[in-house]
């Protein structure tokens, strides 16, 4: 176990992974996200950041701050991902590429557990942050690294970068995401093999954290991105060796039911998913349409209705074309058919299923007074869990980390300070709010119980 | 010793467990694939292997059940529920997919079976989670991503919305990430002195979690929607997949060495003067220009490959990457070099080329293997509990 006993984030015994102690330094989604998730089951994260080499949702930014000169200085805590994906966390700003910086680092490093973080292995290195080097101050260390490609340095892609968006096309998906009569769409508006990798990561943790605590031994994780994403195709790989053929772009449908598709509703640009995963759904979805697919032989089985699927979906179309997908997704469930409506933007916030089952969080920052998050979808019936607090402004708790875990005092925090080694959160009590703040306690539940 | 060494796990569930549960399988566990007589339907989903009979013939069972164990109970016959009853007893996790009602079809009260072992663990993986208005509400891979928000987003204007991912079922296996994850967090709490616990995970929740770019957190502070723009983003260009000799290649050029890099490449290969103006180099100017920029792009990738131009690009320190299909990610020289394909030797599809390992790690090791065959531990499992 870890030798911290007071732990400023969590609240009671009762989170999971109370005591234990996570140093990240990351960027985006892929390690952070993890961060997010220890943090949500107790764990005291420390996010080490850096002025000068910043996580990129530090630069992003908000859209209504950008270009906003008196709060130019604020910037980089107003970004929505700043919380999306650090809620919960301690921000420790130092920059790392000064020897004082690295120093004050170590003196941290002693009392944590686990290490992770998905900036290239050679720019670790460069850091003095290596598996090697960290090990060296807490030898139980628990180190997971996901860089895009590995940490093999003799491997071809090893500096390659791979970005976000970037990832989707060389891992598989994007050329499988689309019609087959079409380019490949692609699957850029959302960051799948970024979370997919930190999902990974997670898992990698905790086992290393069991295997610790069963032999007293650290462990080093190497996950490449790359390699781990790719692990999602299996059965296509497999299909290359034996049968020398390749599966292909095949829209919303699946070979192994039917139909499956989106369908198009009453207004304008608004859509229905609905699959029919067995023979007894088809015949069902036929009485809601008010069609006898029961006894239509040709229909009885999958493989008759994969045949005929543009004919199939012309007359399911015709139908759903005088609803609102709400509407239809209502009566397919009634029969015990899958469907949802095509929600989007706002509308998951509201959404009655979400809104019950508390997906989205709020509470405050050193910034902001309230701030919104996506909570972490584990439940557990007999633990506690969830983000009490958003995501950290720059250096919000630089000063007590250094106190707390370095044993720094206050004349040697001010003097790493001035030398810009160490941030401190710049002017603390300038609060911002978000436009939406006033909306917040009728969108999330939670948030007005805590009020 | 690997981490789960000496955790059984005892499946009953397709999809949106298979991976998730694979992964503790790499990680020591045993795990336990209850299957029908019939096997399971994982078995049936296509690709299947030519040549080769089924139930042996299933390449997403291959695939997702490697280092499982096969165990068959017929649940609709008594003596078969009742050794479903003793196999979830011996388990110290139950990951099922079943829902209220199925669970009761096979005569498992998760709650009663919970109060009598107080130390077992239980994931419950529905499409909607088990509570809340549309707890029994059906789902799939293409519903979960519908009631996430990311659906609406992915394709191009003017057709249907389209799958992320496609067939590869990529909403399952989030969920099923999430369920090991549950399960691990769950098993750590009893092990510090807890009792076992219900993990209940929604693949609704697990997609909301997943897309915050299609959701609230950035819609409620930009009120910018983001409907589906094809394979391009309509920010700037080259953003997206672009045509090339023998397929598609992905530019990102979004920073400006990134633009400045790109632009060299497009003028010293196609001989373009004007792309080099410094003009240019201002995003807002680029961003005016898309259709323009594409053009240009168009030229230089139209005359290259993806390998050509991925090498070159990332050469230059653009971030580009191939739209790879499966073939170019089997021929790829660096998954090749690093040895990340393994040599599966299975009873039925003989020694067959397969993804490796998820993660690398000392001093424990990922635990690699094979699917079972149908019911092939059935007498091992079953007869130790008699």
């Amino acid at each position: 176990m870890s030798d911290a006993t007071d732990e400023p984030n969590t609240k009671g015994p009762a989170k999971v992974l109370a005591g234990v102690r996570v140093f990240e330094v990351g960027t985006a989604i892929a390690s952070p996200a993890i961060g997010k998730y220890l943090a949500n089951f107790g764990a005291d994260v420390l996010k080490v950041e850096s002025r000068n080499n910043p996580d990129v949702v530090r630069a992003l930014g908000s859209a209504w701050a950008a270009g906003v000169e008196e709060l130019a200085p604020f910037f980089c805590d107003t970004g929505p991902y700043v919380t999306e994906m650090n809620a919960g966390k301690r921000s420790v700003a130092l920059d790392l590429k000064r020897p004082e910086a690295i120093e004050a680092a170590q003196a941290i490093l002693a009392h944590c557990d686990v290490f992770i973080t998905n900036i290239t292995t050679p720019a670790m290195a460069a850091l003095g942050l290596s598996y090697e080097a960290v090990k060296a101050v807490r030898p139980d260390i628990i180190y997971v690294a996901l860089p895009g490609f590995g940490s093999d340095p003799t491997s071809l892609y090893y500096e390659y970068v791979a970005w976000g968006p970037n990832q989707a096309p060389l891992v598989g998906l994007d050329n499988l995401t689309g019609y087959p009569d079409q380019e490949p769409a692609g699957v850029a508006s959302v960051a799948l093999p970024d979370y997919i990798s930190a999902l990974h990561g997670a898992i990698a943790v905790l086992a290393a954290l069991e295997y610790r605590d069963r032999t007293g031994e650290g462990s080093f994780v190497d996950i490449s991105q790359f390699e781990a994403n790719v692990n999602l195709l299996g059965p296509f790989v497999y299909e290359q060796a034996l049968n020398g053929t390749e599966t292909r772009r095949m829209g919303n449908r699946t070979p192994w039911s039917a139909p499956e598709g989106v369908y198009p509703c009453r207004d304008g640009d608004s859509w229905v998913a609905i699959s029919v995963t067995s023979d007894a759904a088809w015949c069902r979805l036929g009485r809601v349409i008010g069609a006898d697919w029961c006894s239509e032989a040709r229909y009885a089985t999958t493989e008759g209705r994969i045949a005929d699927h543009d004919l199939i979906d012309e007359e399911i179309a015709a139908w759903t074309r005088g609803y609102t997908p709400a509407e239809v997704a209502t009566m397919a469930q009634a029969q015990g058919v899958a469907a949802h409506a095509l929600i989007w933007s706002e509308h998951s916030i509201i959404d009655p299923q979400i809104r019950d089952r508390q997906m989205f969080h709020a509470g405050p920052s050193g910034r902001f007074d309230v701030d919104l998050w996506t909570g972490v979808p584990i439940t557990l019936s007999d633990s506690k869990s969830g983000l009490e607090r958003a995501g950290p402004a720059f250096g919000e708790h630089t000063a007590e980390v250094l106190t707390d875990l370095a044993g720094y005092d206050e004349e040697k925090i001010a003097q790493l300070a001035d030398a810009e080694v160490a941030y401190l959160q710049h002017e603390p009590d300038h609060r911002l709010t978000r436009p939406y703040a006033g909306y917040i306690p009728f969108l999330v539940p939670s948030y007005v119980e805590e009020i | 010793m690997e981490p789960l060494s000496g955790i059984r796990v005892v499946e009953i569930a397709g999809l949106s467990t298979a991976y998730g549960m694979r992964m503790l399988a790499g990680l020591g566990a045993e795990v336990i694939k209850v299957e029908p007589p019939t096997g399971d339907q994982l078995r049936t989903f296509p690709p299947l292997a030519d040549g080769v009979d089924a139930p042996e013939n299933g390449l997403w069972f291959a695939h997702f059940a490697t280092g499982k164990k096969s165990v068959v109970i017929d649940t609709t016959t008594a003596v078969g529920r009742e050794q479903l009853q003793a196999l979830v007893a011996s388990a110290d996790v139950v990951a099922e997919d079943l829902g209220e009602a199925g669970l009761a079809d096979v005569g498992l009260d998760d709650a009663a079976l919970r109060a009598e072992h107080p130390g077992l663990t239980w994931a419950s993986v529905t499409p909607f989670g088990r509570t809340g208005p549309k707890k029994d509400w059906k789902g799939s891979n293409l519903v979960a991503w519908a009631a996430c928000g990311v659906l609406y987003t992915v394709g191009f204007p003017e057709r249907a919305p389209v799958l992320p991912g496609g067939v590869v079922q990529v909403a399952c296996h989030i969920t099923s990430l999430h369920a090991s994850i549950g399960v691990q967090l769950a098993l750590r709490a009893q092990r510090l002195g807890g009792p076992g616990q219900l993990v209940d995970v929604s693949m609704q929740d697990c997609c909301v979690a997943v897309a915050p770019e299609t959701g609230p957190p950035l819609f409620l502070d930009d009120t910018v929607h983001r409907p589906r723009s094809g394979n391009r983003r309509p920010i700037v260009r080259p953003f997206g997949i672009y045509p090339c000799a023998d397929g598609y290649i992905s530019f990102l050029a979004l920073l400006p060495a990134h633009w400045t890099a790109m632009a060299q490449w497009i003028h010293e290969a196609t001989g373009n003067e004007t792309v080099i103006e410094e003009v240019f180099n201002e995003i807002s100017v680029r961003s005016d220009t898309m259709d323009l920029i594409d053009g240009w792009t168009e030229e230089l990738s139209a005359t290259m490959t993806k390998r050509e131009l991925f090498l070159e690009g990332q050469r230059r320190g653009i971030p580009t990457t191939p739209v790879n299909t499966i073939a170019d990610l089997v021929a790829d020289e660096h998954l090749n070099g690093v040895d990340f394909w393994e040599d599966v030797d299975h009873p039925a599809l003989g020694t067959v080329q397969a993804t490796g390992a998820p993660m690398r790690a000392n001093p424990w090791h990922w635990l690699s293997g094979r699917a079972p065959l149908l019911g092939e531990h059935t007498d091992e499992v079953l007869g130790a509990l008699s």
